[in-house]
């Protein structure tokens, strides 16, 4: 009797440690996040108090009612929605093309082109900027969409196949088999059956495609000079480098910068997951 | 893996099967493949042999008719006094950003296996979020967090004695850099979690109940069976994190700039000041090939370990 109390004890005892554990979890991971939202709800007064409060007394909106009454946030912000918008699309049309003909098909050359995508995976931003700089510069497309665009998509490009890929390849072939005897053309088959089968997957690559474009730097400022092309994360990282830093506006940018992205990814985070632990590593 | 490929249909390497209806594909194949082959060979393997090229001459960034200086770019980089201290400072940030990240994902990976109840779900993707945080605001976020007058985790710090009054503890040679690797850490564990978390439930779990049955406890489990199993998945992940992060840019760039004292510089911010600092492109090329050369072996040894046998 003694020793079945001990270990139900024990049991629950442990089961307080994990959640201990959890909610430690929980606050170390939300509080850079947590800090940046309620900064940018403290009216000055509070932002500049020495000790700092933690949370705010009175809330308020004005710094984001500053910062984007003015045009050059809302610019700025189209700006990255069309960049992100275009890459994504361009991503999703190519990769999902390419993604089919490696999974569903087998030719000579496949496998190096498989190990060239892995390999451009790989290689980093850093490494791309300078080359790409004087390609686009030579294109005479500096400081354009499509520049940034086509830096944008090289960047993102390897990782939505490799993942596009991991989704195509779970379509039991069985079924488009059964089509194909029934005289149905490869597109027909594509784009009937395997596309409609993979769209929660296709989809879900996309908007990483989105977040990832919407959230890059390193190109995005390099390949811009134009101070009205710039993209949101150009235009916010300008603001800090700046003499006086305005830090509410800047708390309120980075936090609207950051929610959308997080209600995205949220949304898709399931079929990321899947389709993550599938193709990235086959250790 | 369920692919076209029937044992004894294979002719020339082209998978045949039903006659005529895949001799078909043969050509519309080319279609879908096409355009990946030739977005990866214009905008990936052109800039990365016009990058080698460039390494080899004395290009400015304006500049258009650069003339070949051999190897003089990468002479003056090795008797540069300052590239075996930025060397040094890329091998700690990663060597510290990565091992942290690892373990972090590791211990989550294994609570988020344990939490089987109703949260778990929503845990595992509150614990993904770090993933995509734009890291402009990230960057931004610390430096406020930072700053010596308001900043919460200054004040803290300054609380317990640990900097001076109205001190950052960004400003500092000492503290910037570890700073800035718990930040990383921060950003970088939720991939590491992911692919271990996949790996953990790949474990056949009759493995632990025999173990359990024959007096072991959970940390012997841990030790004997989870550890083992995960050898291979830590291998390819470190190799992975160590390349991604050694050519990492935007966080260090945007937190401390390289600074103070050039005490954050890592080769990748050495490789951009060299660029758009003093506008030497070929010198730039040359510091991101010395760079390449070192993570190649690590990149061959990945995608090795990636591509599947049947592929």
């Amino acid at each position: 009797m003694n020793a079945w109390i001990s270990k139900k004890a024990g049991r629950l005892l442990n089961q307080f440690g994990v959640w201990l554990l959890a909610l430690f979890v929980l606050a170390l991971v939300s509080f850079p996040l947590l800090w940046m939202a309620l900064s940018s709800l403290k009216p000055a007064v509070e932002l500049f108090k020495t000790p700092p409060t933690i949370l705010p007394k009175n809330t308020s909106l004005d710094w984001y009612r500053e910062a984007f009454g003015d045009s050059t946030v809302v610019r700025y912000s189209l700006n990255s929605l069309i960049v992100a918008v275009s890459t994504m699309i361009i991503d999703v049309v190519l990769g999902t093309l390419g993604a089919y003909g490696l999974a569903r098909f087998r030719y000579p050359g496949r496998r190096a082109i498989i190990v060239s995508v892995l390999s451009a995976y790989c290689i980093p931003p850093i490494m791309l900027m300078t080359p790409l700089y004087r390609i686009i510069a030579g294109l005479g497309l500096n400081s354009s969409y499509l520049g940034v665009i086509i830096g944008h998509v090289t960047v993102t490009f390897p990782f939505c196949i490799w993942i596009l890929v991991s989704f195509f390849k779970r379509i039991p072939s069985e079924i488009e088999e059964a089509a194909g005897v029934d005289g149905a053309s490869i597109f027909t088959i594509f784009y009937r059956i395997d596309l409609p089968l993979c769209l929660p997957g296709v989809l879900s690559t996309g908007i990483m495609a989105f977040i990832l474009s919407w959230n890059e730097y390193l190109l995005a400022s390099v390949l811009v000079s134009s101070d009205t092309m710039k993209t949101l994360t150009v235009g916010l990282a300008n603001y800090i480098s700046s003499t006086e830093i305005n830090w509410g506006v800047i708390m309120a940018l980075g936090t609207a910068t950051t929610i959308p992205v997080i209600i995205l990814f949220t949304a898709i985070q399931k079929y990321f997951v899947e389709g993550l632990t599938a193709g990235a590593i086959k250790g | 893996m369920r692919d076209f490929t029937v044992p004894g249909t294979a002719t020339h390497g082209w998978v045949l099967l039903r006659g005529d209806y895949f001799l078909k594909r043969r050509r519309v194949v080319f279609l879908f493949v096409a355009p990946t082959v030739l977005f990866l060979a214009v905008f990936v393997l052109y800039p990365v042999l016009f990058n080698i090229w460039l390494s080899l001459t004395d290009a400015k960034l304006l500049q258009d008719t650069p003339s070949f200086v051999w190897l003089d770019n990468y002479r003056k980089l090795l008797s540069s006094a300052v590239f075996p201290r930025y060397l040094r400072n890329t091998v700690v940030w990663t060597a510290f950003s990565v091992v942290g990240q690892l373990l972090l994902g590791f211990g989550l990976a294994l609570l988020i296996n344990r939490t089987n109840m109703g949260f778990g779900t929503a845990f595992r993707s509150f614990l993904l979020i770090p993933y995509v945080v734009p890291v402009v605001a990230l960057a931004l976020v610390t430096k406020w967090l930072m700053n010596g007058d308001y900043g919460i985790v200054s004040t803290w710090l300054q609380n317990l004695g640990l900097i001076g009054h109205r001190q950052s503890p960004l400003a500092l040679p000492g503290s910037a850099m570890a700073v800035l690797i718990i930040i990383n850490v921060w950003r970088s564990y939720p991939f590491p979690m992911l692919i271990y978390w996949a790996a953990l439930k790949g474990i056949d779990k009759e493995l632990y109940e025999a173990a359990s049955v024959d007096g072991a406890g959970r940390f012997q489990s841990l030790l004997h069976i989870t550890l083992p199993h995960l050898k291979d998945t830590t291998l390819v992940l470190a190799v992975l994190r160590i390349v991604w992060t050694a050519t990492y840019f935007d966080l260090i760039w945007m937190v401390t700039g390289g600074g103070p004292a050039g005490s954050t510089t890592h080769l990748p911010i050495m490789i951009y000041q060299a660029s758009f600092g003093t506008f030497q492109t070929g010198y730039a090329a040359s510091i991101s090939v010395v760079l390449g050369i070192l993570l190649f072996i690590a990149v061959a040894f990945y995608v090795r370990k990636s591509v599947a046998p049947e592929d």
